[in-house]
This record gives structure tokens, C-alpha cells and sequence, in this order.
């Protein structure tokens, strides 16, 4: 057996009540009279000499009539179905991104919506439905379609927001999924519109009701940050960050700057509503450490007032040059910054100790691990169909790529070249009509840049595109930088970290101090996916020891202006709405008028005997 | 406290009790009664027998019919009045008046007072009967009161005992020369105690010698009822004049609320819830007993009246009494 409504129970509270009032003893007046013989003459013609009498006006019989008319109607438990029409399926989705934190509402945006869903979830009909859906960090079923009230109570009560950015795609299509087919069905977002784009559902007719939450903006947030060589001196660290104030007002506040949690710089900052302003730090870094930049301000959103970047010492990229002579491409490999170039005719091992190795058409003798530049290089097993192409016309080049970046191949012309087709693995991003002339691209663990021919054999090297393309090759290859880029990731993206060797287990250090074991036996990296807090994570697998930094550094999140609309694509709109929940049932209010009435009969038929 | 205003004695001293009965006293007095004897009122002839007294004979007669004649007088005699006074407890109840406490009682004793000055000033042989008398009474309070109040016993006794000696001078009263010592004899009665008025107004109806005038002043509240000791007054040929005397609180009580009642007399308990609400039903049950009263007191030819303690004495006794030609 089971209670639709087993908070009901707590009526019977009142039950001692009743007995209160039947333990009151009633006082009696004790009063000398002449003779009892008229009262009890009295009592005797009142009491009933017959078994019906004149129905008398009494109010206390109308109390009663009222009592229990009351107690009936709350028995038959009616409802209004008013502002909106029963739907079966109702799907809930929560938003948990960082700015549900807000304070603005009491206690805060989450709990409000949290508080308004379980409405909607007590306004539930027995034969309706309803899914929850938490759009955290990922879309998370937090309860799959059932009527069982406490059931969906206590997924309501499970779902907690995170630190990351709205994700409210995902969940929207998980939801877009539950209620294709059903006639009746309606999503409830609560959220606080902070949303981004959402044009994927421009045209599906999306039954949505949008609950807004949130009532104000006053927030000032950290949303950029970087660390990087100053290039006015080279001793020095600059960290670049940026700080929004997304409210309308002026607001104030310091902006500190700590090094492995060692106070280093404190800045005032006042900064007009609706701006942002870009701050840069210098500072000097004798060690890897990590960077933390922290408001001191007082706003709505506490999540986005402090991020943090991992910061590591540049290291000298070596770089190996296997060629039989290229004068051009070695002045340009040792006009890059850092780079300590060794020079060979062959390759004879894997080319371990170099963090990448430049392939200036020689088919080595060992293929390289690493990371590889390759020019003009057949026979390899990273691409195949490889034909010769007379005098091929540049048509295009992908600029937007990090290895062209700044680099443009107006009047390159080139002799002859290699071309294949593009593997999976790899883009093309200088192309002839007939087939790519370079590809790029990640090969299991290796980074792979292959020039189809002979840059002496065009008159590229003589273009300022080329030092600028292996320069962006040098920082593209060098995989200290793909590591230092992986080191800061949004909260609830994972992190990953690739294994030289196999281990068994890994431990996370969370930025609340609790450790987590994962067991990574067999595979070739540690993924790890918790984590939806913001701060600084410390990883131990094996010997390895990373440091990495989950930042919300979102300037979308941080403006946390509750909207009254959301917008899907450019024409469709989804207004707040203003209901609060339907079929609201009554019988509980009738219950309380009748408590009500039954306490005031109670009072009534003490007064009037006085 | 003077039972009387000396204005309302004035006015009284106009009044006669009538009697619709002829005078059955023994005792010679201003009433006509069936008895012979000498006055002024011729009544009949009787044919004279030796021994009769000379002095009666009618000698015109004999000189027409050469007959002896006696001339029949009737004897004129005393009207016995015999007020019943009812001096329970619960006569003692009455409205608290801004001037003093007039309680029934206090209303009955000058009611009492002034039919008995009607009496004396017609020669009237006036008998006042308290019950509870003062024997009774001392019975029962010894009994109950001996053993909490052995100190007061000495007290109650002497109470007592002058309670007798007031009781048994209001036995018999004759003339208008002793009108103020019978006020000051009802003056100094008190009220106490339970009261039986079936036994005592038929003991009353057997001790009476003659019957005559009988005034029950009562509340008539006694549980064992009344009609006993009515049926008995009436069977022994006195003239019944009941007025029953009810407090203001007995017709309409002014407390309400959850009540325990004490009996004054019995000392019996009853609870009682009682709101302005119930009121008319209660006067209703008043009135109810009050008119089965008067039911029976007039199937009975008894005069009935209703006062109630606070009313004008003037209006029972100058209207309602005349009304009813208990005196004219």
C-alpha cells in the first residue's frame, strides 16, 4: 500500500488537539439558588420529551452543517483546471549551470527552481507523468517517466547544480526525444535564460513553458584568462584576465593575483555596468605553479570571481632535422624561439628525445614516434594513393588553422608535388584543384604536418608565409604546448592524460581536498569526467603528476540578467511564463477552513453560555 | 424596618375582609354569623319555651295573637384569619434592591402584616403560622450543624427559643391595639431551614378550632408539591387565599454560563448550562408551574395571586386583593 499524499498523515497532529479540548474540564459556576425545583422543571421541558422537536435557529448547528460540508467537499477533492490543460507527460529540466547559483533569490536560483518543480510536481494528476532532467554540466536523467510523486520529489532533491556552462542542448534533445510522438506532453525549463544559442531548435515546435528564475544581475565576473611569456621580458610571466561587470551598475572590487596560493598583486577595480576590463599581470615564475585570479567583490555569482591557469616554465623545443641539406629550412627552424636543433642524415632510432623531428624528404631508416614535420616524404603508412602533380595551382588555404595562422600563399608557385587523398585522420589545409598539397592531423598520439613537396622546389621559402609556418609548426608540434592547452578545460568537460606506460591506478585530488581512485588498467590514458566544481585538480597516475584547472571563464554564464524570453534561432521565442502550476487541488484548503470552522464553534459555544 | 408605611396603614383601615362564609367562630365579634344570639339584626321568631329569657319576647306579637313569640337576633362573631407563612430558606431569596435586600420573605411578611391590620381592625381574631416553625427548624439544624458548630449551639438554642416565643404570640392576635406589637413579632421572624407546606398547612387545617380565613404566603417551591395540604385546608371549610411570591431571578436569572446549583433548602446539586438563548424557555417553564397552580387553586375556589418580590406592594394589596374581594 501506498499514499498519494503522505505528507497528509501530519493532519493528525490535530488529533491531540481534540483530546485538549475534551481534557479542558468545563468550569461550572457554583451558585446558591432559592430551589432547584424550577431548573429542574426546566431541564426536564427542554430535554427531549419527544424524540423530534421545532428545528431551532442555532448557530452552532449551522457550524456543524458548514464543518462537515467542508469535510465532505475536501473528500471529493476538487481542482481547478484552469491555466493550463492536463498533460501526461510533463518533463522537467533543470538548469544546473554555474549561474543558478545566483543568490539573487532566496537561498539561491537552483533551490527557487528546485522549489518551483516540486509544485508543479505536487499539482501532478494520478494518471499523469513526468521525467526529470538535470542540465548540468551534462544532460543527466535524474528521473525517468513515473506517477510516484515521492519518487520524483527525491530526484528533485538530488539534482545539484555545477560549475559549469549552460548545456541546455543536450537536455532539450533528450526531452525533444520524450515527447515526439505524444499528443500531450510539455517541457518545463527552469532556468534563468542565461542561455547560448539554441537555433538547433528553431523549427521543432517545442511544447516548452520556460520558468524563469532569477530577479537581478549584479555580478562581476572573471571571464578570461591566460598565462603566458611576456614578450617584453623574457624573465617574466604576463596573465592575462579580463573582468566583466554584468550588472547595469557601477560595481568595485579588488582583483588579486596569487601564485600557488601566495598572494603576489592586488588591484582595485571599478568598472562601469556592462563593461569588461582587460587586466594583465606581470609576474616572475621561478617554478610550474598555478595562477589564480580572485575578486574580492560581494556580488550574486560567486562561481566566476576566482580561475585559475596552470603556468609552466617555456622549456628549449628539440627539434631533429633529417635532411640532406637545407639551408632555408634549417635558418628557419633556428629563427623560431627556443628551439635547439640537432641536424641528421638519418634516422636511425625513433627520434626519442626530440619533441618532434622535421622529415626534409628522406625516408628514414627508423619512422619517428613523435610528432613529425614531413616534406615530400612517399612510403609512409600515414597516407596512401600518393601520385606526382605537375606544377599544381594553389586554390586554397585554411587561414583559420593554427599551422597558417598569419601565413598567406599569394604567389607561392610551386614546381611539383606529392598529393593524396585526405586520410580521416587529417585536413587539408593548403589545396590544389587535384588533391591537398599539406595535411594535418592527429594520428592515435602523434601530430603529423605532411608538406606534399619540396618548399626548394617552389619559391615559397622565400615568402614570409614560410618562416611564419614553421614557426606556427614549431609551436603546433611541440607537445609541452598541446599538454599546456589541455590543462584548463570548463568544469564538467573531462580531462585527459595519455600514458607513456601502463598503470594500474590513478588518484584525483579535487579542489574540495576529497581524493577519487580511478582504475585505469589497460587503456592508454586516464579520462577523468567529474568535474563539475570549478578550482584546481591535482592528477597522480604512476609516476606522473599534473596539474590541471577547471575555469568557468565564460562571459555568457557570468551575465547572469534573467531573460524573459529565450530565443531559439532568429525567429522563434519562448516568453517566461507566469504560471504557477495547475490543478491545484482544494481539498487541503477546505480541510484548514474546516479546522477552522470547527475551532471558531468551539469558542462559539463557550461565549454564548456566558 | 417597618413592615408598613403608616400612608398604606391609613389606606388599609378603610378595608374589611369579607368573608363569603358565614362566621363559625365561638367568640363573639363583629361577623354575622348563623349562630342566634344578641345584636341588632332581627333574624326570626321562635314559639317560646319555658326557661327562655323574658327579655326577648316579642309583646306586640302576643298582643296581636295572644301567643309568645321569642325575637331571634343574630349573633355577631369573629372572623378567625389564619395566615400561613412560609419562612424556609429559600424565602430569604429576593432582589437586591439599591435601598436594602427585599427578599420574599421580606415581601410575604408585609403582605402578612397588612392582611393581618385588615383583620384586628374588624375585630378579627388573627393567627399568623410561620412554617418551618422554630421546633422543627431547631430539630433539623441540630442535627445537621452539632458537630462542626458545637460553640454556636448555645446561641442557636436562644435563637430559638425566642423564635418559639414570637411564634406562639402570633398564635393569637386580637384587636387593633395590639397591631404594633403583632408588626413587631413578624418583624422578628427569620427565615430558615426547609420547609414542608403540605404538613404544615394541614396540621394548620386540623389545629384550627374553627376554620375561617387562611392565607398561604408561600414560593411554593417545595418538591413534595402542594395540593395535599391545599385539598386539606379547603376539606376543613377554611376560605383560601393563596399569592405566591417568586423572586425576580427565579422568573428571569441574570447568570448564565456553565452552572452548579445548590439548593439552599436540600442542599442538592444541579448542573445546569444556561445561556441568554434559553431564557424564554425557561420562563416558559415558569410559567407553566405558576399557571398549574392556578389551575388548581381555582377549580378549588381558592383565591390565586401571583407577586413577584420586587413588585409594588400597593398594587397587590390596594388592587388585586379589592379585585378579588378578599377585602372591599
Amino acid at each position: 500500500m501506498s499514499f498519494l499524499a503522505p505528507l497528509a498523515f501530519g493532519f493528525a497532529a490535530s488529533i491531540p488537539v481534540v483530546i485538549v479540548f475534551y481534557l479542558l474540564k468545563r468550569k461550572r459556576v457554583v451558585k446558591l439558588v432559592s430551589s432547584t425545583l424550577l431548573w429542574q422543571k426546566f431541564l426536564a421541558d427542554t430535554q427531549a420529551s419527544a424524540p423530534f422537536q421545532k428545528l431551532r435557529k442555532n448557530w452552532l448547528l449551522y457550524l456543524q452543517i458548514l464543518l462537515l460540508a467542508l469535510a465532505v467537499l475536501a473528500l471529493s477533492r476538487p481542482y481547478f483546471a484552469t491555466t493550463a490543460k492536463p498533460a501526461q507527460l510533463r518533463i522537467i529540466v533543470l538548469d544546473g549551470s554555474a549561474s543558478m547559483q545566483a543568490v539573487d533569490e532566496s537561498p539561491s536560483r537552483f533551490e527557487k527552481a528546485r522549489f518551483e518543480a516540486v509544485k508543479w510536481v505536487d499539482s501532478l494528476e494520478p494518471t499523469d507523468q513526468m521525467v526529470v532532467l538535470l542540465a548540468g554540466a551534462n544532460a543527466e536523467v535524474k528521473q525517468s517517466a513515473t506517477s510516484e510523486k515521492a519518487v520524483l520529489r527525491r530526484a528533485l532533491q538530488a539534482c545539484a547544480p555545477s560549475d559549469s556552462p549552460t548545456r541546455l542542448g543536450p537536455a532539450l534533445k533528450m526531452a525533444e526525444a520524450l515527447v515526439r510522438d505524444r499528443r500531450s506532453a510539455e517541457i518545463h525549463l527552469f532556468s534563468d535564460g542565461a542561455v547560448p544559442e539554441l537555433s538547433d531548435f528553431e523549427n521543432k515546435a517545442l511544447p516548452l513553458i520556460y520558468h524563469k528564475v532569477g530577479q537581478r544581475a549584479d555580478n562581476l565576473g572573471i571571464t578570461a584568462l591566460d598565462a603566458r611569456a611576456n614578450p617584453e621580458d623574457a624573465t617574466q610571466r604576463a596573465i592575462y584576465t579580463s573582468v566583466g561587470n554584468f550588472s547595469s551598475n557601477t560595481m568595485s572590487a579588488d582583483l588579486e593575483l596569487l601564485f600557488d596560493g601566495q598572494l603576489l598583486d592586488t588591484r582595485p577595480l571599478t568598472i562601469p555596468g556592462g563593461q569588461a576590463e582587460p587586466q594583465v599581470f606581470k609576474a616572475s615564475q621561478a617554478k610550474d605553479g598555478v595562477f589564480t585570479v580572485r575578486l574580492t567583490s560581494k556580488d550574486d555569482l560567486a562561481a566566476d570571481n576566482e580561475a585559475s591557469i596552470v603556468s609552466l616554465l617555456p622549456k628549449p623545443v628539440n627539434v631533429l632535422l633529417v635532411t640532406r641539406g637545407n639551408r632555408l629550412l634549417e635558418k628557419a627552424l633556428r629563427a623560431a624561439a627556443n628551439v635547439q636543433l640537432a641536424v641528421a642524415n638519418d634516422l636511425t632510432d625513433a627520434g626519442q628525445g626530440f619533441d618532434f623531428i622535421v622529415l626534409d624528404g628522406v625516408v628514414p631508416t627508423a619512422w619517428p614516434k613523435g610528432n613529425v614535420l614531413a616534406f615530400r616524404t612517399v612510403n609512409t603508412n600515414w597516407i596512401e594513393s600518393v601520385a606526382n602533380v605537375e606544377g599544381p595551382v594553389i586554390v586554397d588555404w585554411k587561414s583559420t588553422h593554427p599551422l597558417l595562422r598569419y601565413a598567406g600563399f599569394d604567389n607561392v608557385q610551386i614546381v611539383q608535388s606529392l598529393t593524396a587523398r585526405a586520410p580521416t585522420w587529417a585536413v587539408s589545409i593548403l589545396e590544389a584543384p587535384q588533391a591537398p598539397l599539406i595535411l594535418a592531423g592527429d594520428l592515435g598520439r602523434q601530430r603529423i604536418v605532411w608538406v606534399g613537396f619540396d618548399p626548394l622546389e617552389s619559391n615559397w621559402p622565400l615568402r614570409v608565409s614560410f618562416p611564419i609556418f614553421i614557426a606556427n609548426a614549431v609551436d603546433w608540434l611541440n607537445p609541452a604546448n598541446a599538454k599546456n592547452s589541455q590543462l584548463l578545460i570548463k568544469p564538467g568537460d573531462p580531462f585527459r592524460l595519455a600514458l607513456a606506460e601502463p598503470i594500474k591506478t590513478a588518484e584525483v585530488k579535487l579542489p574540495d581536498g576529497s581524493t577519487r581512485q580511478l582504475n585505469v588498467e589497460g587503456a592508454n590514458e586516464v579520462v577523468f569526467g567529474d568535474t563539475a566544481k570549478q578550482g584546481i585538480y591535482h592528477l597522480r597516475a604512476g609516476t606522473n603528476q599534473v596539474t590541471f584547472c577547471a575555469d568557468l571563464l565564460d562571459s555568457a554564464e557570468s551575465n547572469i540578467r534573467p531573460s524573459d524570453e529565450l530565443k531559439f534561432g532568429e525567429y522563434t521565442r519562448v516568453t517566461a511564463t507566469t504560471v504557477q502550476r495547475t490543478n491545484m487541488e482544494l481539498w487541503r484548503t477546505l480541510a484548514a477552513i474546516g479546522l477552522a470552522v470547527l475551532l471558531f464553534e468551539w469558542w462559539w459555544y463557550h461565549r454564548r453560555t456566558v | 424596618m417597618s413592615l408598613l408605611t403608616p400612608e398604606l396603614l391609613r389606606r388599609l383601615e378603610q378595608f374589611q375582609l369579607l368573608a363569603a362564609r358565614r362566621a363559625k367562630s365561638s367568640a363573639k365579634g363583629e361577623r354575622r354569623s348563623r349562630a342566634r344570639g344578641q345584636s341588632v339584626e332581627f333574624a326570626d321568631h321562635r314559639s317560646y319555651v319555658p326557661g327562655d329569657d323574658f327579655r326577648y319576647l316579642d309583646w306586640n306579637l302576643f298582643g296581636r295573637l295572644d301567643k309568645l313569640f321569642l325575637k331571634l337576633y343574630e349573633e355577631e362573631r369573629e372572623l378567625p384569619v389564619r395566615i400561613f407563612l412560609d419562612a424556609s430558606e429559600s424565602m430569604t431569596f429576593g432582589e437586591v434592591l439599591a435601598h436594602g435586600h427585599r427578599s420574599k420573605f421580606d415581601f410575604a411578611r408585609q403582605v402578612a402584616a397588612a392582611i393581618g391590620y385588615v383583620a384586628l381592625c374588624g375585630f378579627d381574631r388573627v393567627s399568623v403560622v410561620p412554617f418551618p416553625n422554630a421546633a422543627v427548624r431547631d430539630g433539623g439544624k441540630t442535627e445537621t450543624s452539632n458537630a462542626q458548630l458545637p460553640t454556636s449551639n448555645v446561641e442557636q438554642s436562644a435563637i430559638g427559643n425566642r423564635q418559639s416565643a414570637i411564634e406562639g404570640a402570633l398564635r393569637s392576635v386580637r384587636s387593633k391595639k395590639s397591631a404594633m406589637q403583632f408588626f413587631q413579632n413578624l418583624n422578628a421572624l427569620t427565615a430558615a431551614g426547609g420547609a414542608d407546606l403540605n404538613e404544615a398547612l394541614r396540621r394548620g387545617a386540623l389545629e384550627a378550632r374553627q376554620s375561617g380565613l387562611a392565607i398561604v404566603l408561600s414560593d411554593f417551591l417545595d418538591p413534595a408539591g402542594y395540593e395535599a395540604g391545599l385539598t386539606a385546608l379547603v376539606g376543613r371549610g377554611f376560605q383560601v387565599n393563596v399569592v405566591q411570591i417568586l423572586a425576580p431571578e427565579e422568573l428571569a436569572p441574570t447568570t448564565f454560563g456553565d452552572l452548579r446549583l445548590v439548593d439552599s433548602e436540600s442542599g442538592g446539586l444541579q448542573e445546569v448550562t444556561f445561556g441568554r438563548y434559553r431564557m424564554k424557555a425557561y420562563q416558559q417553564t415558569v410559567q407553566n408551574f405558576i399557571q398549574r397552580l392556578r389551575e388548581y387553586t381555582t377549580k378549588r375556589g381558592i383565591n390565586f395571586f401571583m407577586a413577584s418580590s420586587n413588585m409594588d406592594l400597593q398594587d397587590l394589596l390596594l388592587k388585586q386583593l379589592r379585585k378579588s374581594e378578599v377585602w372591599g
